[in-house]
């Protein structure tokens, strides 16, 4: 354990390093976010409402999304490039380590333009999002819920390069999962929808948890941390299967 | 550089780009999950809005949708970045070596690259248009959107490599490859119809260059049978491609290179 957390103060270190660099790629993923906070802003005020949805309730969705987009692509960043590393032979230097090879692979890396995100969901939230004691606890847990169900995914999607030898599928899954969950799920119908709750969990990385801060709800929270294990403990399982069948690519990285 | 050397620099980055098939993997799944969330997206809000969001039907909005994505996703979207970086390490020296605009050699390389990848994301377009809302809203309108997608593409190209020409002076062209892609989402009417726009927006949009490389193929596409768009978007391709080639004759006078 105390390897692991000096891997991850290491990691923040690193990213820190650079302070302008740091500050610099920060604003710049917060003036994105920004965008598309105009872009729901002026959609909504163009149609009113859709199927249940307004801008207050979007408002929340980004901010859980960003949030939890910024933890698992920032603070965790390398949970996005496990297919990459599979298929590139590139973990050589991490199994021969005496931590728990995922975990020391998650926290190896922080990729400091995804902290904007993170800074700026809490803004959006603590500016638009009517913060109460009791909203922002649910906030906070809906968006380590969140976090950690995409942060696995990306893990499960990845390690199953393990398996077929090519690492574009962790990549598509990435930007299936961070676009399908930047909308409101209930604009989809049937089988999409079924997917978005289901192999895809969009719906419970951005929808639901934003629902919960609105109006919480013991059985929609209880849904999200089941769906939450479940794929936690599928993308265990399936990187430590897939390290079996890893093979070196005789290149030695800092993972 | 001749006409023929600039076609045969597009044909050669074509082929290798349909040789490769690889980079079709991700582009085009992206593409179609894309256009199938957003164009459900303004369906909805279509329907919600007694069948029509600023003058466009629900059939409408799918097409344009469709036609904003293909421009958008066909682009390598970091290529800004990269430019700059290229510029900055100096690694643009070597194709001074060559008898041939800079410019005009890697304008012709990346349009290349982008059109087989245009194709196939229109073709994956219409037929996903056709089948989750309906045909074509005018054919007679999308038959005027085809060159309009080339020109697109072109455009789009020669402002990226005027934004990364700064790089010349300031060695970094760093992340306003995401600022830029921002003003094409919505300047350029990439995710909402300028029509749907607030007055002091839609102004500001019809007097930068950015509509060219989305909106006007897509207005076409929904069934604005349009003529003029076209100049217009010529006229921007024109005056865009002398501030890359101005900036670029600029900043080769300039360029520093450190090391080997």
């Amino acid at each position: 354990m105390r390897g692991l957390l000096a891997t991850a103060r290491n990691a923040f270190a690193e990213a820190a390093a650079n302070r302008a660099a740091l500050g610099a790629q920060m604003t710049v993923m917060a003036v994105n976010d920004v965008v598309w906070v105009v872009f729901w802003v002026l959609f909504f005020g163009r149609v009113g409402t859709v199927r249940g949805w307004d801008v207050h309730l979007m408002v929340l969705l980004l901010a859980v999304l960003t949030c939890a987009g910024g933890i698992a692509l920032g603070v965790v960043a390398n949970a996005r490039r496990v297919g990459h590393m599979a298929v590139a032979g590139e973990l050589d230097s991490v199994l021969v380590l005496p931590v728990a090879p995922l975990a020391f692979v998650l926290l190896r890396r922080v990729e400091p333009v995804n902290l904007g995100d993170l800074a700026f969901g809490i803004v959006l939230f603590a500016a638009a999002g009517s913060p109460t004691p009791a909203r922002t606890a649910v906030f906070v847990g809906a968006v380590l819920a969140s976090s950690l169900l995409l942060s696995a995914f990306l893990v499960l999607t990845g390690s199953l390069s393990f398996f077929v030898g090519r690492s574009e599928g962790g990549e598509l899954g990435m930007h299936a999962m961070v676009l399908l969950g930047a909308y409101p799920v209930d604009v989809f119908a049937g089988v999409a929808k079924l997917v978005l709750y289901t192999v895809v969990p969009a719906a419970f990385v951005a929808a639901v948890p934003a629902r919960l801060v609105d109006a919480f709800d013991p059985a929609r929270a209880l849904a999200l941390a089941v769906v939450t294990a479940a794929f936690g403990v599928a993308a265990s399982l399936t990187f430590s299967l897939g390290l079996r069948r890893y093979t070196s690519g005789s290149v030695w990285t800092r993972a | 550089m001749s006409r023929r050397a600039f076609a045969v620099t597009v044909a050669t980055a074509a082929r290798r780009v349909l040789a490769d098939g690889g980079g079709f993997v991700v582009v085009l799944p992206f593409y179609v999950m894309v256009v199938a969330v957003l164009s459900g997206l303004w369906r909805v809000a279509a329907a919600s809005n007694g069948g029509s969001v600023a003058g466009y039907s629900a059939v409408a909005l799918t097409w344009y949708i469709a036609s904003t994505e293909a421009c958008t996703v066909s682009l390598d979207i970091r290529m800004i970045d990269e430019i700059g970086r290229d510029i900055a390490s100096g690694a643009v020296a070597v194709e001074l070596l060559r008898p041939a605009s800079v410019l005009l050699v890697r304008v012709g390389t990346e349009l290349g690259r982008a059109l087989p990848r245009l194709a196939s994301c229109l073709l994956a377009g219409a037929v996903l248009s056709t089948v989750s809302a309906g045909g074509p809203p005018r054919p007679a309108a999308l038959l005027l959107a085809l060159p309009s997608f080339v020109l697109a593409i072109a455009c789009n190209l020669v402002t990226q490599h005027a934004f990364a020409a700064a790089a010349f002076w300031i060695r970094d062209a760093g992340s306003s490859w995401f600022l830029y892609q921002k003003l094409v989402f919505l300047a350029g009417g990439m995710l909402i119809p300028l029509e749907a726009l607030p007055a002091w927006l839609r102004t500001t949009a019809s007097l930068l260059p950015f509509r060219a490389m989305a909106y006007t193929p897509a207005r076409l596409a929904a069934g604005h049978l349009e003529p003029a768009l076209l100049l217009e978007q010529a006229g921007w391709l024109a005056v865009m491609t002398v501030v890359a080639a101005a900036a670029f004759r600029a900043g080769e006078r300039r360029l520093q290179v450190v090391g080997g």
